[in-house]
């Protein structure tokens, strides 16, 4: 429905947009999140034909070029600007008559229509009231029904819920949801909740930049929201041992011991992928008492503070560096030497002896493999896995 | 040009929708009415001259023709870019010609009403007893509703220039005035310069071409030599439409470039 390629745009030196490229399918309530200034706004306009763009590879609504056939798009597309510039000298019938007129509506299609729209944005007993004297979160809710009024497919909504109260951001939140049934929409805004109750896919702006496109769970992921393991047990006299058992778990990339409670030692263990049962193993191998083992995210809030603060380089650089950090502790620790050779790579060596076996050995071929079958494995020093992990105690 | 109608009725409706429209119009009235009373004497009753006199004769005429112009290009421009109005219209499916015509037709329009509170009393005198010359009485309406659209023309360029109301009045007023004044006193001044030159060298020649280009744009001139009179003459009738259709053409592309400025 909207197809965004390399999109720039600039203010004189300053350049708002940059090289933005973003598709949305129909059907799709995709939000635009951002801190203020980070370029959410500017993009909205162009799509609605109110701004040019500096460049663009490709600008389609709908299958129309923004900038070739601005007026098809623009009868496309609903757009509610963040300011909801309505006539304050109209009342509400009447700028719904007028904006229905604008885009060639029958009398009896407009009279059918603005029944309903008002109905479904719940100011049908407003509709004689002068537009002038709404409320900021009844002229929210007008100018939401005077997009809808000729039924675009696109819907284009510019921080819906700036300026109301708790509970009109609650109803404006829940209509737009409700409007994913008949419109491919893109809502803005600088409050991550909003976007998380209303949208199914995240994109996520800074200083002009797309630093990320996805749903919830990717974008914890493509912003470095490692998933982390706490674990609260009984591990004995020796926490750090513990903490050097666990780093030498395949995939994790740190442990952080926690305090101490009671007999209990909390640990934070970060690593890829869910950690949760090799550790639960490595706790049953070595007859730790466990209290807790839960999975911890780093919540998208934390990421997005990270972001409104500014740190966009520091993002995109751990986002980088995060699959190279996750192999380090394997590569130095001497109990998994033989774990990164014994993958894809291990056919250059002699291959060594294998045998299938039930196995809760976290220690076996990391994260991946299933605990309920039987695994395959290589077999350096011919007996099974029972001794291996056995030195530290 | 879809979309021209719908924004040229909602434009005109606004005007209405708010006291300016009608105390505006009120004001005319009582206006003209003061004109033709003070009039009438010194045309010797002559009913069809005073009418004349009161479309294009008087300093009032005049002075209201520079200060509503901007007036209303200021509410339709500058204003609705300040409360953001214009971002709804320029990203409703209507083009920005279509956007410029229908106000220019609607201010336009206003203006004419407000004229026609001269015809107005021109019935009156016919039911008093006396009837004008209709058709000259028309022929000068009819040139100063054309004026009036050269005017709102070149206030809505003056207005879209800027989104600051104020200024935008300010530099359609100047814009008006210096239309009317810059002919007269650009004609004096070269008037004086004919002294210094010859009539055959090139400096007369020059004197004498900007002479004739600043009497061919004198508004007022064109105005008492053909409307007034109560003649339609096709000429001048191009002369009020041309002026118009290039400032609108130039309104059109101004606010074109205003989107690569927002």
């Amino acid at each position: 429905m909207i197809e965004v390629s390399e999109l720039t745009r600039r203010y004189g030196r300053h350049t708002a947009v940059d090289q933005v490229s973003f598709h949305l399918d129909a059907g799709e309530v995709v939000g635009l999140l951002g801190p203020n200034g980070a370029g959410k706004t500017t993009i909205m306009r162009i799509l609605a034909g109110f701004l040019p763009a500096t460049s663009a590879a490709r600008l389609e609504v709908c299958g129309h070029d923004v900038l070739r056939d601005s007026l098809k798009v623009r009868e496309s597309i609903g757009y509610l600007p963040e300011s909801v510039p309505l006539y304050r000298d109209m009342r509400v019938q009447e700028m719904l008559d007028f904006h229905g007129r604008l885009h060639r509506m029958g009398r009896s299609d407009r009279q059918r229509r603005s029944a309903e729209v008002l109905d479904r944005v719940g100011v049908s007993d407003r509709s004689r009231q002068l537009v002038g004297t709404l409320s900021r979160g009844l002229r929210q809710r007008v100018g939401l029904a005077v997009a809808l009024l000729p039924e675009p497919p696109v819907l284009i909504l510019d921080e819906p819920t700036s300026g109301l109260d708790p509970l009109q951001r609650r109803e404006v939140r829940s209509l737009v949801r409700e409007l994913s049934d008949e419109h491919t929409v893109l809502v803005s805004s600088h409050i991550l909740a909003e976007i998380e109750s209303m949208c199914s896919r995240v994109l996520v702006m800074a200083e002009g930049h797309l630093i990320a496109d996805g749903t919830r769970e990717q974008l914890e992921q493509q912003l470095g929201g490692s998933a982390g393991v706490r674990l609260e047990a009984y591990v004995g006299l020796d926490p750090e041992a513990a903490v050097e058992l666990l780093k030498s778990l395949p995939g994790v990339t740190a442990v952080a011991l926690g305090e101490r409670l009671g007999i209990h030692h909390g640990f934070v263990i970060e690593g890829e992928g869910d950690l949760r049962e090799d550790v639960g193993a490595l706790a049953a191998q070595e007859g730790w008492a466990l209290r807790e083992l839960s999975s911890q995210k780093r919540s998208l809030e934390d990421v997005f503070a990270q972001l409104v603060s500014g740190n966009v380089a520091d993002i995109s650089a751990s986002k980088e560096n995060a699959p190279a950090a996750t192999m380090e502790p394997t590569d130095n620790d001497g109990l998994l030497q033989l774990q990164p050779d014994s993958g894809f790579n291990a056919s250059a060596k002699a291959p060594p002896a294998k045998k299938m076996i039930y196995s809760l050995n976290p220690f076996d071929q990391g994260t991946s493999r299933e605990l309920g079958a039987p695994m395959e494995i290589e077999d350096p020093t011919g007996n099974a896995e029972s001794d291996e992990p056995g030195d530290p105690s | 040009m879809r979309g021209t109608l719908v924004i040229y009725r909602r434009e005109l409706a606004g005007l209405f929708l708010t006291p300016l429209g009608w105390l505006l119009l009120a004001l005319a009235l009582f206006a003209n009415g003061l004109f033709l009373y003070l009039v009438l004497p010194y045309t010797g009753g002559d009913v069809g001259s005073s009418l004349r006199g009161a479309l294009g004769g008087g300093t009032l005429f005049w002075a209201l023709m520079v200060f509503l112009p901007p007036l209303l290009a200021m509410r339709m421009m500058a204003e609705e870019s300040r409360s953001g109005t214009l971002e709804y219209l320029l990203t409703a499916p209507v083009s920005d010609s279509a956007v410029v015509v229908g106000k220019f037709l609607a201010a336009t329009t206003f203006l004419a009403l407000i004229w026609s509170v001269v015809p107005l009393y021109g019935l009156l005198f016919q039911l008093q007893g006396s009837p004008p010359d209709w058709g000259a009485v028309f022929a000068t309406w009819l040139g100063a509703v054309l004026t009036s659209g050269l005017f709102v023309s070149l206030g809505l360029l003056a207005a879209t220039s800027t989104n600051t109301p104020l200024l935008a009045a300010f530099l359609a007023f100047a814009a008006c005035l210096g239309w009317i004044l810059v002919p007269s006193f650009g004609g004096q001044l070269l008037n004086s310069l004919d002294a210094f030159v010859g009539t055959g060298d090139l400096g007369g020649l020059l004197v004498q071409t900007l002479r004739s280009s600043l009497q061919a744009m004198d508004v007022l001139r064109h105005f008492h030599f053909s409307w007034r009179m109560g003649v339609i003459d096709t000429a001048e009738v191009v002369f009020f439409c041309s002026w118009p259709c290039l400032f609108l053409f130039a309104t059109v592309r101004m606010l074109e470039g205003r989107r690569w400025r927002v």
